[in-house]
């Protein structure tokens, strides 16, 4: 007996041409536009070889011992290459650094300067790295004086052959030190934080699919309209009714989270980490979640359905933003600042859930948003539940 | 007038979803500028980076993290919320340093202890690598000719040496990109607030029976939708007017500069064309329901194609071309050129003539198709 | 004597401070068609909801079948159809489904569902119109599946609250016709609606509410009766002078059995305590005068006559 309103309401849900499409598009709609919007952001970010000009004001040791540590560092076969140089006359360097070909040039002379357009981390990068090879000229003198300082009068005798083998050497031990690596390495793999978006797409579509309870649970609501009040002079219990309606709208919800979902492993090739299992549960808790806070709103609020539905998309629309929608860092501003908004933001939950499983598979933190999605999921029914146990209103 | 007062009527019922959406736009909008102010600015000189220091009292570490410290900022992170990974992750930090146990004894005798690092790639990391490599090396140098006093001193002093920078643009570049930050988002805001807004109310004036009401009365059709198209105009141009002043109070003076006049009058214009698309859309969108979806797949999809939210310069070519046949395009266009226009004559003009000259085609081209459609919609099916 | 169906002892219903049912006290019998009239506003929605429990009462008791109402009395509910003032449709399903949902709350049996949404879809004459979608049907159309929605379940007690509003003559017929065919396959049946010939023709007692009391109870012709049997005749005389008016309204008004009588433009306009009795001297009068008239008009009290004697006020506003 329960499946023949279950079967109406969903056929109900499912005749609701606008609001499926709507329900169901609108996500994948925005997933497109961060997709492209963001395909390129990170590789962007990622560190390129800065171009810049060298304009060789002087000719002498100090300038070519400055121009060979330059080409070291702008090797073009080299991937991990720091620069791209460019050999220009003063004029064509200019004339470059207008139309912003390149970042800066560097005039090479006794004392060399790096000439830039405008501030930027490149410029700066570009001013470090000059300083660094001037620096090395120094440590050169520091250590020719010293070793002066110590040999011995027959090696004195042949200055001028002494003095270069000298500074061969030292240069030979200052480009062999560079070699050496002073750091191990233990950068985290994945840290592609434009998913989270992707991930607030999925928490938006999970919350505001409770949209389906909402208006399933609307429907046999005696105050909300007189379809209500017809099922409920009915001898059909109000309680089988409300849960084939809760499960209609579930069933929906969940289809339109998983074509989301599919799209965008598929289509826009959006990364959730290894744990397809723990992935699933997380969509069907989190679609729990968002049709608890549908029906929640269905059954406690006794305004209009326009307005319900107003009041869901907002709420939705807040917390996804919470949570990082319009931009990555809020998130982390709210976790780090006032981390109990958003251990109760749904939203948030579901996707500090993703990111726990993408970034570094941390279960318990998984498990935690799990339990506090269906802490929340079971709040909200309960109070739901409590409020639906009425069955006679004061006015209709 | 009789149109215009039903329309001010109107207007007066829909206050409330009016003054919530541009209440959160405009939220939005201030939010945009703040975190942008965090997080895209790439003009940052010195990089966000977090030490986890396990050998405090090493003479070596103290020189190394004042090494640090002048050149980044180096950040303290509230433990008790988040990680360190989250930090880096949500690019809160760029780079960790984790000095070891007994680093500089080990360094001192010659062991070559290694620093545990944490990069997300990007330049500033770059530029962090690149200090602590500069310092290192010294150090590792030095080591063989000097003993631990000379050492320290030794390598504090070479590391001052500093290269002469010339800057040869005069822009402030800072506070320009602020302001186009600002009114690239000016571009949702205004897309948004008035495709939801006057589709709103003139869905009203949309539903059957009074069109048909309209439709049969003597009123001309071009007087009738001149009378609302001028309702509409005040609407549109309070919201820039809002959007002008907001932008006034939080950028302060750099607005009223010669740059600035030219961000308002772009911004202008683009009202001019958002109000028009917003009157054919509400000519070709029966459905009221269908208002929600359509609002925030235009504003959202021209803001995110067209450089709205995520800046021109690091969006794929391919999008950009598609973004061509958007009017946003056009209108942010002309904001990032503004961005680093450096002297204001005729010939460096031209670029923002042109673009301007497309948003009024565009507005000329809504306004036109605007007309054929209700022609047509005169007769109903 | 035929057992009673309802009983309602002193109901009463408050809005805050406003009385919306006011001790109200009535019982229905089986097999009969009670008609519950008012004007709007005067509470008989707000009865009808009491007594299906769908509203929380502050005073009173309700019995139905001999048993109290209550929310979860899913025995009682199984008997009873309500037809609803607004129309009650999905607008995603087709009228057969529309029909099927309904019905399916009460029938679970499916081949007894059909045939109850067959004999409904005839009751109503919606035969034809079985695969369409609420929003392709016509006012009167809907009203009807309205109704089918609320009976297919053959229910022995149905409310019917106001389904003649705005439908059209023919569709009017039809749903008349077929609460009376429901009468007749013994069906006991509550019917509010402020239009009196509804009344006239279907109701065998009827009950007058204003202000959330009953103000007069009682068969057609007792209520009638409250209004002392005037009855009213209106005669329209074209081109009268107004000297031989007055002579004629002189001779009128002292005719026996006249309370009343007056000019208004063509028109004249006689309250009479009986009307038939002093139709034959009236026209008698008028051919001693010599005057032709275009038509005279008898009217027997109306409700709304009935309700101006009882309260002073035109029953619609």
């Amino acid at each position: 007996m329960r499946l023949h309103h279950f079967k109406y309401a969903l056929k109900i849900l499912i005749k609701n041409k606008m609001l499926i499409f709507w329900t169901f598009a609108f996500p994948i709609i925005l997933g497109i536009f961060f997709h492209m919007a963001f395909s390129n952001i990170e590789t962007s970010e990622k560190f390129q070889a800065i171009e810049v000009g060298v304009v060789t004001n002087e000719e002498n040791m100090m300038t070519k011992s400055m121009k060979a540590a330059l080409e070291m560092l702008g090797n073009e076969d080299d991937e991990n290459a720091i620069f791209h140089l460019h050999d220009l006359s003063l004029e064509n360097a200019e004339e470059s650094l207008k139309n912003k070909k390149i970042t800066a040039y560097i005039l090479l002379q006794e004392k060399p300067k790096v000439v830039i357009h405008s501030n930027s981390i490149e410029s700066t990068i570009t001013k470090q790295v000059m300083e660094q090879i001037v620096e090395n000229q120094s440590i050169l003198m520091n250590i020719a004086e010293e070793k002066m300082a110590e040999m011995s009068k027959e090696e004195f005798s042949n200055p001028e052959v002494t003095y270069d083998k000298i500074y061969q050497k030292i240069i030979e031990e200052i480009n062999l030190q560079r070699q050496n690596t002073n750091t191990i390495d233990k950068s985290p793999k994945k840290l592609s934080y434009t998913m989270i978006e992707f991930y607030t797409l999925l928490a938006m579509s999970a919350l505001y699919g409770g949209i389906f309870g909402l208006i399933s649970i609307n429907q046999i609501l005696a105050n909300m309209s007189s379809k209500g009040k017809r099922v409920a002079v009915s001898p059909e219990p109000k309680k089988k009714l409300v849960i084939g309606s809760v499960i209609a709208s579930y069933l929906v919800q969940l289809v339109g989270i998983f074509l989301l979902f599919f799209f965008t492993i598929f289509v826009l090739h959006v990364d959730y980490g290894e744990n397809i299992p723990g992935i699933v549960l997380l969509l069907f808790v989190s679609s729990l979640t968002g049709l608890s806070l549908g029906v929640f709103i269905a059954t406690i609020s006794k305004a209009s359905e326009n307005t319900k539905t107003g009041i869901l998309i907002s709420l939705t629309m807040f917390t996804c933003f919470l949570s990082g929608m319009m931009g990555v860092s809020m998130k982390y501003i709210v976790d780090s600042n006032i981390p109990f908004i958003n251990q109760i933001n749904p939203a948030s939950r579901i996707t500090d859930g993703f990111y726990s499983l993408y970034y570094n598979n941390d279960f318990s933190r998984y498990f935690e948003n799990i339990f506090s999605l269906l802490l929340i999921a079971i709040i909200l029914i309960g109070i739901s539940v409590h409020t639906l146990r009425r069955q006679q209103y004061d006015s209709i | 007038m009789t149109v215009f007062k039903a329309y001010l009527k109107v207007l007066d019922k829909c206050k409330v979803p009016i003054i919530i959406y541009t209440v959160c736009l405009i939220f939005f909008g201030a939010f945009s500028l703040e975190s942008n102010r965090e997080q895209m600015n790439f003009t940052k000189v010195k990089p966000d980076i977090y030490i986890i220091n396990h050998d405090e009292s090493g003479t070596l570490t103290k020189n190394l993290i004042s090494y640090l410290e002048e050149n980044t900022n180096i950040k303290t992170l509230n433990e008790k919320n988040i990680t360190i990974e989250d930090a880096l992750f949500y690019r809160d930090i760029s780079y960790v340093v984790e000095i070891p146990k007994g680093f500089t004894e080990d360094f001192l005798k010659n062991r070559q202890p290694k620093l545990e690092v944490k990069s997300v790639g990007d330049y500033e990391a770059s530029l962090t690598e690149e200090l602590l490599e500069r310092y290192m090396n010294t150090a590792n140098i030095y080591l063989t000719y000097f003993n631990e006093e000379e050492l320290l001193e030794k390598i504090s002093h070479t590391l001052k040496e500093e290269v002469e920078v010339e800057m040869t643009s005069t822009l402030d570049s800072d506070s320009l990109s602020e302001i186009a930050t600002f009114y690239n988002f000016a571009n949702y805001a205004l897309l948004g607030g008035c495709i939801y807004v006057i589709c709103l109310i003139l869905s009203s004036f949309q539903k059957d029976l009074v069109k048909k009401r309209t439709i049969i009365s003597s009123l001309p059709l071009k007087q009738y939708n001149r009378s609302l198209f001028i309702a509409n105009s005040l609407f549109a141009i309070v919201l820039w007017l809002v959007y002008v002043l907001l932008s006034i109070v939080m950028l302060g003076n750099s607005i009223f500069e010669i740059h600035g006049v030219f961000f308002i009058l772009n911004s202008f214009l683009f009202t001019l064309v958002c109000l028009t698309l917003s009157f054919l859309l509400s000519s070709l969108i029966d459905n009221k329901e269908a208002i929600n979806g359509v609002v925030n797949v235009i504003a959202l999809g021209s803001s995110f194609l067209c450089g709205s939210f995520v800046p021109m310069s690091v969006l794929p070519k391919s999008v950009l071309q598609i973004a061509r046949v958007l009017p946003s395009y056009w209108y942010i266009h002309t904001n990032e050129y503004l961005k680093t226009l450096e002297v204001v004559n005729f010939s460096s003009c031209k670029q923002i003539l042109f673009n301007s000259s497309v948003l009024v085609l565009f507005a000329l081209l809504f306004i036109f198709l605007n007309h054929e459609v209700t022609k047509r919609k005169q007769r109903i099916k | 004597m035929t057992k009673n169906i309802i009983e309602v002892k002193n109901l009463t219903k408050k809005y805050k401070e406003n009385i919306a049912v006011d001790h109200l006290s009535f019982e229905v019998k089986e097999g009969e068609i009670l008609g519950l009239l008012g004007p709007n506003g005067c509470g008989k929605s707000t009865t009808i909801n009491c007594l299906l429990s769908l509203l929380t009462i502050n005073e009173g008791e309700i019995k139905i079948f001999d048993k109290k109402m209550t929310p979860n009395a899913y025995d009682i509910k199984q008997k009873i159809g309500v037809v609803f003032q607004d129309v009650a449709l999905f607008d995603e399903l087709t009228v057969i489904e529309n029909i099927d949902y309904f019905c399916g709350l009460y029938i679970k049996e499916k081949e007894k569902r059909k045939k109850c949404i067959e004999d409904a879809c005839k009751l109503v004459g919606l035969e034809d119109y079985k695969k369409y979608y609420p929003k392709q049907l016509s006012g009167g159309l809907l009203r009807r599946l309205n109704i089918a929605c609320g009976i297919a379940h053959k229910p022995s007690l149905i409310f019917f609250d106001e389904p003649t509003v705005a439908v059209d003559p023919q569709s009017r017929n039809h749903i008349l016709d077929g609460i009376k065919r429901l009468r007749e396959e013994g069906a006991t049946i509550i019917y509010t609606t402020h239009y009196m010939e509804e009344v006239e023709l279907l109701c065998d007692r009827i009950i007058i509410m204003d202000q959330g009391k009953i103000i007069a109870s009682g068969t057609m012709d007792e209520v009638k009766a409250l209004a002392h049997n005037h009855e009213k005749i209106s005669v329209q005389i074209m081109n009268l002078e107004e000297e031989t008016k007055e002579k004629l309204l002189k001779k009128i008004q002292k005719l026996q059995g006249v309370i009343a009588a007056s000019f208004e433009n063509h028109t004249l306009l006689i309250t009479a305590e009986n009307g038939t009795e002093i139709l034959e001297t009236l026209m008698d009068r008028l051919k001693d005068f010599n005057i032709s008239y275009q038509h005279i008009l008898m009217m027997p009290p109306t409700l709304n006559d009935v309700f101006l004697e009882l309260t002073g006020k035109e029953l619609r506003d």
